[in-house]
This record gives C-alpha cells, structure tokens and sequence, in this order.
C-alpha cells in the first residue's frame, strides 16, 4: 500500500556549491552511506497556541481557542496536500515571575479532544496530538490514540513528550516523581506499554513507578497504530527517538545543521537495528514568504516586529536573568546588572530550561553590544533564530528546499504558521504550486493514511 | 429567576456552582430526551448518520456510554456533525487524572458551542482500577473520590474568566493574569494547582449529571448535592409501550424529594435495528402529555435546555493569580 515511488527532481539541477560542499558520498548516498534520499518532502502544520511565534496583534489575528480557526486552518492545509495537522501541549500555564505570562497567546483546547472533532470534518490529513508521557497513565492515553486513530480511518500520530518538572507536576496526582535522567526510560517503557495495548496484547507491566494490567481490546485502525513523533534534541533525546520514533521534528535553521542532524540520526537509528530510512525528519519551521526578495526582506522585519514586543522582549531577558528588568529601556542596551539565578527555569516552556544564566547572559551582553543591538532588536533576532526559518521570495525559498530534499537532508517541514488561521494560505498558494513543479512535492495523497503519506513503512 | 434563594451547605464554600441553589431547590424546566450511544467500535461508521437522525427527529441529548471507544473522542468527534443536540459522554470521576479529564472536557464544550455535558460515573470494576495500577477504593472512598474530582473540575473550568482574553496592543498584554485565578484544590489523594490550560468555555461549567444507573457508586453526596441534576434511566431493551413510559417519567417528576429529572435516558436501544422508530415515539408520546422540554434549536447551549441559569463565574480573591497574590505574600 504504501507508495513511496521516489519521484526525482530533475536531473539537470546541479547542487549549488554549499549543498555539494556537505555531501560526502555520491548523488544515491549523499549523507551516509546507509541513507537514500527520496527527493521527496512532506509538510506538516504545527499549531502552536504558546509562543511569540503567533502574531496575536493583528485585526486578522484569530480567536486561538476557537472552533472555527483550527477548521480553516486545517482546511487550508489539507487542500495543499499537508500529511499531518500536528497539536503541541504543555500541561500547566506558563508563568513568568510567579504569574501566568501575559504577553503571548495562551490557552489551548484539549489535543486529541480536538483532533477527533477535526476527524469528522477532514479526508486525509494526519492528526497529530502532543501527549505527555510523564503525566498520562499509558493504557488510558493509548485508548484514546486508538479510539482517535479509529475514528479518523488511521490518520492518527502522537509526539511523544516527557516532562520531569514538579511544577507541572502540581496539577496531577503522582506530583515531581521523576528525576531528569530517568524520563527517557520512563518514556520508553511507556510506548512500550502503549504499543502492546494496540497490539491487542495482554499487559503486565511492572516499572520503576506503576504497575499496570490491562487487555487491549481495540481493532488495529487502517495504518495499524498511531505514527509516533519525537522532538529528539538533546542526544538523549536523539537516541531515545533512534530506537522508537517515526518522525522527528527537531528544528534546524541551516542546511549544513540539518544534514549534520540526519547523518547523526541515521547513525544512532542504524545502531538501534532500524533501517536508516525508517525515521523520517520533518524540522519544526516558521516559513515567511513574499513575491520577490525584496519585499520578503521588509515581511521577516515585519513579522518579528510583531511578534516580540516590548514587554515581551524585557520578558525573555527576565527568564534568564531572574529578576525585574522592568525599569531597563527596551530600546537601550541590554542590562548591565547581573543574574539572580543559577539556571533559568522552567515555568517557560521546554525551550527555555536549564541555561546556565551567568554565563549565557554575558555572551548575550557581548554579542548584542558587537551588533549594536538593543534589548528589542536583540530579543527578536533571538527569538527568531529558535524557529528554523525560510524567508525568502516563493522562488528563493522553493529552491532552496529543493536542495534540502535532493541531499536527503530532510524529509519535510513541521510548519508553524505566525498567522492564525490564515497563515498557511501563501504557504498553499505560492510556494507548494513551485515545489509541485520541480517534482520534490506530491501533487495529491498517496493515500488514506498518515503512514502511508508520510512515506512510512506499514507497520 | 426564583427569589427564595437559599445559601445554605449545599455546595461546599469552596466550590463554584450552578447558582446558590441545590438541585432539589432550583427549579428545572421540563426535563430532555436523551438516547444513549454506546462507543462501541462495531458502530464507527454509523455514529454520524445516527447522531444526525437523532438531531433531525428533535432528541435534545446524547449521551455516550463506554463500549470501548473514549467516549470524550466520540463526542467530540459529533460535535461538528451537529449543531443542536447535546452531548454529554458517561464516563468515571476515579481512576482517572482530574486535569486531564476537566481539560478534555471543556474542550468538548468549545469545539460544540456550549453543548456539552458529563455524565459523571463512579467506576468500582477492578479491572479499570488496574489499568491506572491503582485498586478499587471501598463505597465510601470511591463517593468520596468522585465528590472531589467533580469540585476539583469545576474549580479548573471557573479558572478563567469570561474576558480573560484581553488582546490590549498598547500594554502588549495578550491575556490578563488578574482575570485567571488557580484552583488550588486539595483533595484526599490529589491536588490540583490550575490554572486551567483552556480558556474559560462556552458554558463555563459544563452541566453535571447523574444517570440512575449510577447513583448508588458516585455516593448521596454528589447524587444530590453537587451534581446539577438526575437521568432518569428508561431500558427500552426489551421494547417499550409509550403509555408505560409516560406513566413512569410522570411518576419521576412528581416526586418531591430527591434532584430534579433533568435528562430521559433511553438505554439500550438498538439503534442499527431500530435507529429512530421507538425514540421517535416515544419522544411523541411524551412531547403531547407535556413532558419533554421543546427540541433544541441550532446552537443552544445544554444549560438552557436544562433550564440551567447562566453560570456566572466565582471570583475568589484567595486564588488570585496575578501580581496582587505576590505583593500581599510579600507583606505577609
């Protein structure tokens, strides 16, 4: 079923000097030897709901919790041919000083409560749910993948997240159990579990911190089980997503960090006894498009305006300094007093965890000096440069990825639009028309499940 | 509105509710038919057709008993299906996460426009307590658990306010801390810190109610205390004679003591043999001795169906979220 037929973009396309410069084998094995290029690339839409990534400023800026704007996004994506809707999580509010953050968007629907209702309203899209590992029991969570895999005809995926922290802890019943180090093995137990529910097995699971019986009692859903995602940074991580994931979507700003991302993966998958082409990368992006370059230039500028303002540019000093920067101008430079803390925190968000303060903040006071920088300009190129970002004119950004696709450097993009809901309309109608031309972009689905649209084999 | 309001116990100080009155005290409207739908996978092809039926033929309800598959997902899944019919999965207030389970239902709430409700039950079956690798808690445990994972619930779905959302470009604040508050429930064998990781929903607290089926498990005191009302339970397995039932649901709304009959639960109904011939007339029978609130119109949140009042929010100074909390820990 699963037709994966590598469609090549044309031949007489040269590599340009830099992607040519990172091969290290011929065209069938750039990377490494054990890794084949499809030429082939898959998007994904990343619906954030936290962040300063979504522009709330905006008159077009839509209501983030409601109905409405996840249907047109999810709309708009399935009519430029996206594999997979994907849904992030994060299980306590996020708070900044001791209070909810005020100055991003905040507030999301239950993932996969929403996934299911999205199931009833879309054909072919995947429908992928950020769960956590560390706060879920495994047979409850793995039910409810499976009644969502069932109920969309296999279209489900879940990104496997953990959690170790005791403050999120304070909303569930087993508290901050777990200690950092061991969340990855927690984590692979707990698929583990997972899995043999969807198998239809009898479960007697006895770990380090439950106990567990159960009989799966479902029917395998159209693609067998739900496609697992992992972010996979850390090499923990990257390990952990080696031996268990589908999908990885860690983002990746260059071409030469993406291909040095996929040579590290296709290693440690290879080691894990997996064949290297069954972890497809598919990096978290922010795409800003516009018709020539020049005007793309001035969008990107635009955009990061938006997105981080001045509150939230003192904001993002404060995480990692600890203390109250409120009297500093964010026009002027960045503050010359020191860090309260040790480590930043982690009532951010993952991407803001365990900085060592001292010394990042005095990199930052250097590097935004050297530049000219003030807090605000230096607050919105940093934030920025988290978002693996294409920008660029529709032609620009489409070759660019062309190169991406034929070294095998990724296998698609988890894009996070900045506009909701409409931001993936010039995504559909500019750029995936061109990537459809130069033969890297499938012109319709290859078939009814998110395996087999993401190119994965059955399982 | 009713003007004898009484502030005595029934809910606990600590609990947002309804309004100020128990449910034997409110006044109810005329009580909605319900048919139950059981989540059984042999049935996925047919849930939509049959919730549409179902809307179309005027039911006000469905109700979404565990045949295997979540029955949050199968409601959530008919939400955008349907626009008039509510939707309230049965599922158990014990060996579950009470954050989990408030989220996932208030979701329900936003993705139907204000149509959901919980039809709280009280699991005692071991096998489900071992599947969480927990054991089955005594009779008076488990009416316990269920009383506080409803008021743990009902605290995180009253953590927002209506206008927390405050998208104010000149002070660059997207949501406004003072407007959320944590809901800082301590129960017997968890506790919740909130607040909610959802917007406040359309209903704000979702419409809580207890099938006959289920009220010796969930215990008295969330039977009639705390839930917002009773499913009466008709088994119509066997068939049923529309003069029977109208006798029987009119002998229920009589009854003094006791909370008020907010739902008409048809169970056991097979709905692939019989998907609308006995519920429709038994809805008829029903509808002309009076006895059934009118069909629900296209976007009618479940609250007004039940004639439940609006649920204001419970500010509670005491679990104020914002700076002020600091300030006056600080001065403390």
């Amino acid at each position: 079923m699963s037709t994966t037929a590598p469609l090549r973009p044309a031949a007489d396309t040269e590599l340009s000097a830099e992607a040519a410069a990172l091969a290290t084998g011929p065209a069938e094995h750039p990377i490494h030897p054990a890794h084949t290029p499809t030429g082939q690339l898959s998007f994904g839409a990343f619906f954030q709901g936290v962040n300063s990534s979504t522009i709330w400023r905006l008159p077009q800026s839509g209501e983030q919790v409601a109905w409405e704007s996840f249907e047109a996004l999810v709309r708009t994506a399935e009519r430029g041919k996206f594999a997979a809707f994907f849904l992030g999580e994060g299980l306590r509010l996020r708070e900044h000083r001791g209070v909810p953050l005020e100055f991003d968007v905040a507030g999301r629907p239950d993932a996969q409560a929403l996934l299911a209702a999205l199931a009833a309203v879309t054909d072919q899209i995947g429908l992928v749910a950020t769960q956590n590992t560390t706060y879920n029991d495994p047979v409850d969570l793995a039910r409810r993948f499976q009644t969502l895999d069932l109920l969309s005809g296999g279209r489900a995926g879940w990104n496997v997240v953990t959690t170790d922290n005791a403050w999120t802890g304070e909303n569930f019943r087993r508290g901050g159990y777990l200690d950092h180090e061991d969340r990855y093995v927690h984590a692979e137990a707990f698929v583990e579990v997972a899995q043999q529910f969807w198998r239809g097995e009898q479960i007697e699971h006895d770990g380090a911190h439950y106990s567990v019986r159960a009989q799966g009692d479902l029917p395998r859903s159209a693609q067998g089980s739900p496609v697992l995602f992992q972010a996979g940074a850390s090499p923990a991580g990257q390990d952990f997503a080696a031996r268990t994931a589908d999908v990885i979507f860690s983002p990746h700003g260059t071409l030469e960090a993406a291909v040095d991302f996929r040579r590290s993966i296709v290693e440690r998958t290879v080691a894990a006894g997996r064949d290297a082409s069954s972890v497809k990368i598919l990096p978290g992006a922010e795409v800003v498009l516009a018709p020539t370059e020049k005007e793309a230039d001035e969008k990107i500028r635009w955009v990061r305006d938006l997105q981080v303002g001045p509150e939230q540019a003192i904001a993002l000093l404060e995480q990692y300094w600890g203390r109250d920067l409120s009297d500093f101008d964010p026009e002027g430079p960045l503050p010359d007093v020191e860090p309260e803390v040790v480590e930043s925190g982690v009532t951010r968000g993952a991407g803001f965890q365990f900085a060592k303060a001292q010394e990042l903040t005095q990199q930052w006071r250097e590097e935004a000096a050297e530049k000219g920088q003030s807090i605000l300009e230096f607050a919105r190129v940093k934030a920025g440069s988290r978002r693996g970002t294409f920008s660029g004119s529709y032609d620009a950004v489409a070759d660019r990825l062309v190169e991406f696709a034929r070294l095998g450097a990724i296998d698609g993009l988890n894009i996070t639009p900045w506009l909701i809901p409409s931001g993936l309309d010039d995504i559909v109608d500019h750029l995936i028309p061109r990537l459809q031309e130069r033969g890297v972009y499938p012109t319709d689905y290859a078939g009814s499940t998110l395996r087999e649209n993401l190119g994965l084999p059955p399982v | 509105m009713t003007t004898t309001a009484s502030h005595l116990g029934a809910h606990s100080a600590d609990t947002p509710s309804a309004d100020t009155l128990s449910a034997q005290e409110q006044r109810p409207g005329l009580p909605v038919l319900a048919v139950d739908l059981v989540s059984d996978p042999a049935l996925l092809g047919s849930f939509a057709a049959l919730a549409h039926d179902l809307e179309r033929a005027g039911i006000g309800a469905l109700t979404i008993s565990d045949g295997g598959l979540h029955p949050i997902h199968v409601a959530s899944y008919l939400a955008p299906l349907t626009d008039a019919i509510a939707l309230l999965p049965r599922t158990d207030a014990v060996y579950v996460e009470p954050f989990h389970l408030a989220t996932q239902l208030m979701s329900l709430d936003h993705i139907s426009h204000g149509r959901a409700g919980w039809l709280l039950t009280a699991e005692t079956d071991p096998t489900v307590a071992a599947t969480v690798g927990r054991t089955t808690l005594g009779l008076e445990d488990t009416a316990r658990e269920a009383a506080d994972v409803l008021e743990a619930s009902r605290l995180v779905w009253d953590s927002w306010a209506e206008d927390a959302v405050v998208r104010d470009t000149a002070s660059g604040v997207y949501v406004d801390a003072a407007r959320l508050q944590y809901a800082d429930f301590e129960g017997e064998s968890f506790a919740v810190r909130g607040p909610a990781i959802t917007p406040r929903s359309p209903q704000g607290l979702l419409p809580v109610l207890i099938a006959d089926a289920d009220r010796a498990a969930v215990g008295g005191r969330v039977a009639t205390e705390l839930a917002d009302g009773r499913v009466l339970d008709l088994d119509v397995s066997t068939g049923a004679r529309p003069d029977a039932v109208v006798d029987t649901v009119e002998r229920a709304l009589a009854e003094d003591a006791g909370p008020a009959v907010r739902l008409v639960r048809l169970v056991g109904l097979d709905l692939e043999a019989d998907p609308l011939g006995t519920v429709a007339e038994l809805s008829a029978a029903l509808r002309e001795r009076g006895l059934l609130a009118a069909a629900p119109s296209a976007g009618q949140s479940l609250r007004d169906q039940l004639g439940l009042p609006v649920a204001a929010r419970a500010a509670d100074p005491a679990r104020r979220s914002d700076r002020a909390r600091l300030n006056s820990e600080d001065l403390a």
